[in-house]
């Protein structure tokens, strides 16, 4: 017969159960490097706002002052950009897309009180060898640091830092430490 | 190892007078046309093309000023420029002379005029596609479809009524 | 004397997977002319380059079109990384092109599927659209993503693959290859899809090559261009060979696509053999300053990645030119005398990604 060349794949898939699976009813089985959605461990968050900086849509905003951090679900394209730059390593992509819903869902994290690890960090220090090129300043997210050149002054500003480390990873003569 | 011919770039300046010839000349030689665009720089707008022949691309540049800027068409040349001509037209206001297929500012259905030049906006050129009947679908060069006045009347009849309706979509331009 | 009106095609018609508007002049059932429209999903993505940075335009780019997501994240990596001039490491060139051809497998079934549903042939749609999961299966398990990956990257790739996972990608593609086979036998031999496809729509050698036509398009009349043999990627290591055929018409475009398949089937296994060890990316500093034009192979055909910068955080231009863009007068002139029962599946073989046309 010159038609229906398609006859022996038809019957085959009659025999067998069906190539689709009833989602949500029944639940689907995830990947392990399905990028879902973020969630974030506050314990360990410093709210440098290091991510916030990064995110390349403007979902994340952290706030110092009020201690928490929040992401705007739907404007999130989970690139994973955040989750590769905290330096504290609290971001992770799960793998469970967030659910669909008629209105925009923002979800807003606190950090939990603990005053022992927020003073037990030290302070971060500059040494002799520092040639005040002002990288670490540039690096900043908080703003803390202020370097003048001409006039040789480098200064830290201890509430605003948050020991993220930045400033440390990108200093050329590995002058600064924290302490 | 084959060399990574993808790596030659070869760019080079030409008189918007002197583009026909650079063209002419490419195709005798067995180029193909690659795209044509457009850059939006300061003072004035770039018009790119690139033209290919055995995987190396040769690109030629033409600098425009920013009140009317106007080029020669090279559809004469290369018919299917039109579409990248018509394209230009529409989102930057360049005015191509000898166009072989003109639509007449309605190739890209937008909501603004030239939305990427907003210095040289042609508030005319609504009115002058809806007067003119034969800038619209002209016939193409050297393939008279000898086409008679109903078929022509009718389309635009039909880009008249678009542009009276209102913009209803929003600004497509990444404004938000 | 013959009458004629003027049939409006798209921008929603149910062979269309994306809107495009052709102004169709019929006299008597015989296409006697197209008019073409674009628009309907232009978002001005190429503007964002005022908004966005350009580490991070590749989000952007790369969501020019869902189909041929991954070659268009590459795209405006090696335009921006020409810019710089950053050699990208041998690892991440495999893998970028690994993933490419596993992105030509995707886009050519989905196609098929397509082009089967064009002529009413639902249960043909559906298997190769079942065989198309599991190559969105392979993708999921190694970027995360099915349709959109986000993987590539200024300066190389975010994510190493293993060797035994591409070897395992490679055994399933190899295990598919008799399944996919029955399928594509169909195609090239069912009685009724023969009817629908052969003789019609025909674009001769020298037509194409006046139309600059790119792609499949081009590849079916004769015409053995393609920009894989430029030696981008690992495509001069793996040795590369485009695939031709003589006729033509609508019947040979279908062949070249189906030969494509099982070519890239082969590139990947010899790629998952012969991959070398090494880092995957390599860091990146400075803005770029300088024009770069770089060209990639798309499913569809031939792409161009053009980008300016001048020194600062912002590019100041990126321009794609997408293959379909390319296509449209090789379907204006291909419409010019046809049936007009034959206009969906006409406007099916140039394989339209309008998304990416108008970016």
């Amino acid at each position: 017969m010159g038609s229906l060349k398609i006859g022996k794949m038809i019957m085959r898939s009659l025999g067998r159960k069906p190539a689709t699976l009833m989602y949500p009813v029944i639940p689907r089985e995830w990947k392990e490097r399905t990028r879902g959605h973020i969630s974030i461990d506050m314990g360990t968050c410093i709210l440098c706002g290091i991510c916030g900086k990064k995110c390349p849509t403007d979902a994340i905003t952290v706030d110092r002052d009020a201690k928490t951090w929040s992401i705007k679900r739907m404007q999130c394209i989970q690139c994973s950009c955040c989750v590769e730059v905290c330096p504290k390593k609290c971001l992770v992509n799960e793998a469970t897309y967030t659910t669909p819903a008629v209105y925009k869902i923002v979800d807003t994290f606190e950090k939990p009180d603990n005053p022992e690890a927020d003073s037990a960090g030290g302070s971060l220090k500059c040494d002799d060898t520092c040639v005040f090129c002002g990288i670490c300043a540039k690096k900043c997210p908080q703003a803390a640091i202020t370097v003048v050149r001409e006039d040789k002054k480098w200064e830290v500003d201890d509430d605003k830092c948050t020991r993220c480390g930045l400033c440390i990873e990108g200093c050329p003569k590995k002058s600064l430490k924290i302490e | 190892m084959a060399e990574r011919k993808d790596l030659i770039q070869d760019i080079q300046p030409v008189e918007a007078s002197e583009l026909l010839g650079a063209v002419a000349d490419a195709k005798t030689a067995g180029y193909r046309l690659g795209q044509a665009c457009a850059t939006k720089v300061d003072g004035g707008i770039e018009v790119l093309y690139s033209l290919e022949k055995d995987e190396v691309l040769k690109n030629l540049k033409v600098s425009l000023g920013d009140n009317d800027p106007e080029l020669q068409s090279i559809s004469g040349i290369y018919w299917a420029a039109f579409i990248y001509e018509n394209e230009m037209h529409d989102l930057f206001g360049i005015t191509f002379k000898n166009l072989a297929l003109d639509f007449g500012g309605h190739f890209f259905k937008i909501a603004s005029e030239t939305p990427w030049n907003p210095v040289n906006k042609r508030s005319g050129a609504a009115d002058s596609a809806a007067d003119g009947g034969g800038e619209v679908a002209s016939s193409v060069a050297g393939e008279g479809d000898g086409g008679d006045g109903d078929g022509r009347e009718k389309i635009v009849n039909l880009e008249k009524n678009d542009k009276e309706t209102p913009a209803k979509a929003d600004e497509k331009g990444g404004e938000e | 004397m013959a009458k004629r009106t003027v049939i409006p095609f798209g921008p929603q018609h149910p062979v269309l997977p994306e809107p495009i508007h052709l102004d169709l002049v019929i006299e008597d059932e015989t296409v006697v002319e197209a008019i073409p429209s674009i628009g309907f999903i232009h978002r001005g993505l190429e503007k964002l380059v005022e908004k966005n940075e350009w580490p991070e335009m590749v989000y952007v780019i790369e969501r020019v079109c869902g189909i041929c997501s991954f070659g268009h994240g590459w795209g405006y990596c090696k335009s921006v990384e020409g810019n710089l001039g950053v050699t990208v490491p041998l690892r991440a060139e495999y893998l970028r092109t690994i993933w490419h051809e596993l992105g030509r497998i995707h886009s050519h079934l989905l196609w098929l599927g397509l082009l089967a549903d064009a002529f009413g042939f639902e249960s043909l749609f559906m298997h190769s659209w079942r065989l198309r999961e599991k190559v969105l299966d392979m993708f999921e398990e190694t970027t995360g993503g099915r349709v959109i990956f986000s993987v590539c990257k200024v300066g190389g790739v975010r994510k190493d693959v293993s060797d035994e996972k591409l070897a395992e990608i490679s055994a399933e593609l190899n295990g598919m290859i008799p399944e996919l086979k029955e399928l594509t036998d169909v195609f090239i031999e069912d009685m009724s899809v023969k009817n629908r496809l052969t003789g019609v729509g025909v674009l001769s050698k020298e037509e194409v090559t006046e139309l600059c036509a790119v792609g499949p398009v081009a590849r079916a009349s004769g015409v053995a261009s393609d920009v894989r043999l430029d030696g981008h990627g690992a495509y001069a290591e793996l040795g590369f060979e485009p695939c031709v055929e003589q006729d033509g018409d609508s019947m040979a475009r279908c062949k070249v696509r189906i030969k494509e398949l099982f070519q890239s089937i082969e590139l990947i296994e010899k790629a998952a053999k012969s991959i070398p060890e090494g880092d995957i990316d390599v860091k990146v500093k400075g803005n770029p300053s300088g024009e770069f034009v770089g060209r990639m192979e798309q499913p569809r055909g031939e792409a161009y990645y053009y980008s300016k910068g001048n020194g600062s955080k912002f590019l100041e231009r990126i321009r794609v030119r997408t293959p379909t863009n390319a296509n449209i007068p090789a379907l204006v002139k291909m419409l010019q005398g046809c049936d007009l029962a034959d206009v969906p599946v006409l406007v099916l073989t140039i394989d339209p990604c309008i998304s990416c046309t108008e970016r």
